[in-house]
C-alpha cells in the first residue's frame, strides 16, 4: 500500500476526529496536499454534519437558556465588544425609578433603617468579611458580585452581573425558600446614604431559582438585598429586614 | 431595546445579529436547536450536568467567533452542533478544547448556498426523518463504527480493540458507512445537512 493509499484509509476516521494526534497531524497534511483526499474530506463531512440528526430530540432543563445568555453577556469578547447591543429576557419584572423616601408611609422608614443598618454594618464589616460581597471585576465592562443569605434565608445566594455597558444587571438566584401566595421577593439598590430603591420583583421556580433581569443601572449603588413583598407589585420601600443581601464591587 | 425580533431569520441574517452583539440572536438560536444541541451532548456524554456544560460552551463559542461563520461552508446548525459534539467528546475524554483541531470553525466544507429557511422546523423534521432512514439502512456493522466514533469519541484503534476486528476493518466500515450516508443524503438534496 501506497503512502497515499494508507493516507487515504484514514481520512474517515480524521473526519470523524477517530485518529490519535499524531495520526490526525500526518492525515491533515496530506490532505492539504491531495486535492483528491480534499474531495473525499468534503463528501464524508456531509455525512458528519447529518450525524447529530439521527439524536432524538430532548427539552433542555430550564434555566439553560438563560444561563447561556448570561454566560454569553458575561464572556469576555462580549465585554470588550463596542458594537454590543442590550438584551432582554423573559423574565417578568418590574423597573422602577429612584424613591422617594419622604412620600413613603410612615411604617417603611423604621425598615429603611434597618437597611440602613446593614449598609452600615457592611461598611463597619460587622457583617463579615467572608459573607457579603467579594465580587471580582472580570473586565472593566462587566462585574461580578455576590449575595449571601442570612437567618430565613441562610441556603439562599445570588450571583450578580453587572453588565455596565448595557445599565443593566442580571442577578441568578437559588436557593430561596418558597413564598407564601400572593407574595414575591422584591430587589432593592442600596445607596451608600442607605437609600433602598425597588428595581423588580420575581417568584422564584420550584427549586428556588430564579434569573432576574435588573434593567437599570446599578451605578451609584453599593448594594443589593432582597426582601419578601406583597405581591404582584412589591412594595415602593422595604417592610423588613433584608435576609439576602451583598456589596456590589 | 428597539432590536428587531430574529425569529424566523436566515443563518447568514441571524449571524449577522449574533456579531452585532444581539443576544436575543443568541436566544433565537438556541430556541431553534437547543434541544437537538442538548440531545446531542446527552448522547455523547451521558451525564444531564455535563452536557449543559457542553451546551453552554458550544453557543458561547459561537457567540465569540460567530464573525467567522462562512454559509458557503455549511450551516449555522451543522456548525453549532459539531461544536457541541465535541465539546462533548474532550469532556469525555478530559481533553481542553484548546487540544483540539478547530475542524468546527470550518464545518462542512460543502458547496450549499446559504440556506434562506424560514421553514426551518418544518425542514429540519424532514432532514431528521431523512438522516434516521440513511443510518437505519446503514449495514449494522457500518453503522457501529461510525456511533461509536462519532457519539462515543473512541479511536479507530480502540473501536478496533473493543470489536476485536482488525484496525483495517474499521477503517472500511467507517469510509463505507460515510460513504453511503453522503450518497444517500445528497440523493435527496440534502447537501448541507
Amino acid at each position: 500500500m501506497s503512502d497515499h493509499d494508507e493516507l487515504e484509509s484514514s481520512v474517515a476516521a480524521w473526519v470523524l476526529g477517530a485518529l490519535e494526534a499524531g495520526e490526525a497531524d500526518l492525515v491533515r497534511t496530506h490532505i492539504e496536499e491531495c486535492a483528491s483526499c480534499r474531495e473525499t474530506v468534503m463528501r464524508l463531512t456531509r455525512a458528519i454534519g447529518a450525524l447529530p440528526l439521527d439524536v432524538a430530540e430532548i427539552t433542555p432543563p430550564a434555566g439553560l437558556r438563560e444561563r447561556i445568555l448570561i454566560a454569553a453577556a458575561a464572556s469576555p469578547d462580549t465585554a470588550t465588544a463596542t458594537a454590543r447591543t442590550r438584551f432582554d429576557t423573559k423574565e417578568p419584572r418590574r423597573t422602577l425609578g429612584p424613591t422617594n423616601l419622604s412620600s413613603h408611609r410612615p411604617s417603611t422608614m423604621a425598615v429603611f433603617a434597618a437597611v440602613a443598618a446593614v449598609v452600615l454594618a457592611l461598611v463597619v464589616g460587622l457583617a463579615a468579611g467572608d459573607l457579603i460581597g467579594r465580587g471580582t471585576t472580570a473586565s472593566p465592562t462587566v462585574v461580578r458580585s455576590a449575595l449571601v443569605g442570612h437567618q430565613g434565608l441562610a441556603g439562599a445566594r445570588a450571583s450578580v452581573i453587572n453588565l455596565k455597558g448595557d445599565g443593566v444587571a442580571l442577578v441568578d438566584f437559588s436557593g430561596l425558600p418558597q413564598l407564601d401566595p400572593g407574595r414575591v421577593y422584591e430587589v432593592w439598590l442600596i445607596t451608600a446614604a442607605g437609600r433602598a430603591d425597588p428595581a423588580g420583583v420575581f417568584v422564584p421556580d420550584s427549586n428556588g431559582s430564579k434569573f432576574v433581569l435588573v434593567s437599570k443601572s446599578l451605578a451609584g449603588y453599593t448594594q443589593m438585598a432582597i426582601t419578601s413583598e406583597v405581591g404582584p407589585s412589591g412594595a415602593p420601600a422595604p417592610t423588613q429586614n433584608p435576609e439576602l443581601y451583598g456589596n456590589l464591587t | 431595546m428597539g432590536s428587531e425580533a430574529p425569529r424566523g431569520l436566515a443563518d447568514a441574517d441571524l449571524v449577522a445579529k449574533l456579531v452585532a452583539g444581539n443576544h436575543e440572536a443568541l436566544g433565537e438560536l438556541y430556541d431553534r436547536y437547543g434541544g437537538l444541541a442538548y440531545a446531542v451532548a446527552l448522547r455523547v456524554l451521558g451525564d444531564p450536568g455535563r452536557a449543559e456544560d457542553a451546551v453552554q460552551e458550544a453557543f458561547v463559542k459561537i457567540w465569540n467567533h460567530a464573525a467567522s461563520f462562512d454559509a458557503r461552508r455549511g450551516s449555522l446548525r451543522t456548525w453549532l452542533l459539531a461544536s457541541v459534539r465535541n465539546r462533548s467528546v474532550d469532556y469525555l475524554r478530559g481533553r481542553g478544547a484548546h487540544e483540539r483541531q478547530e475542524l468546527e470553525l470550518q464545518p462542512a466544507m460543502a458547496e450549499a448556498g446559504p440556506r434562506s429557511d424560514p421553514w426551518h422546523e418544518v425542514s429540519l423534521s424532514l432532514e431528521r426523518s431523512a438522516v434516521r432512514e440513511a443510518m437505519s439502512s446503514l449495514p449494522a456493522e457500518q453503522r457501529h463504527a461510525v456511533e461509536l466514533a462519532y457519539f462515543g469519541g473512541y479511536s479507530q484503534r480502540e473501536i478496533a480493540d473493543m470489536t476485536r476486528v482488525p484496525l483495517g476493518t474499521v477503517k472500511g466500515r467507517m469510509r463505507l458507512g460515510l460513504e453511503k450516508l453522503s450518497s444517500y443524503l445528497q440523493g435527496r438534496g440534502l447537501v448541507d445537512v
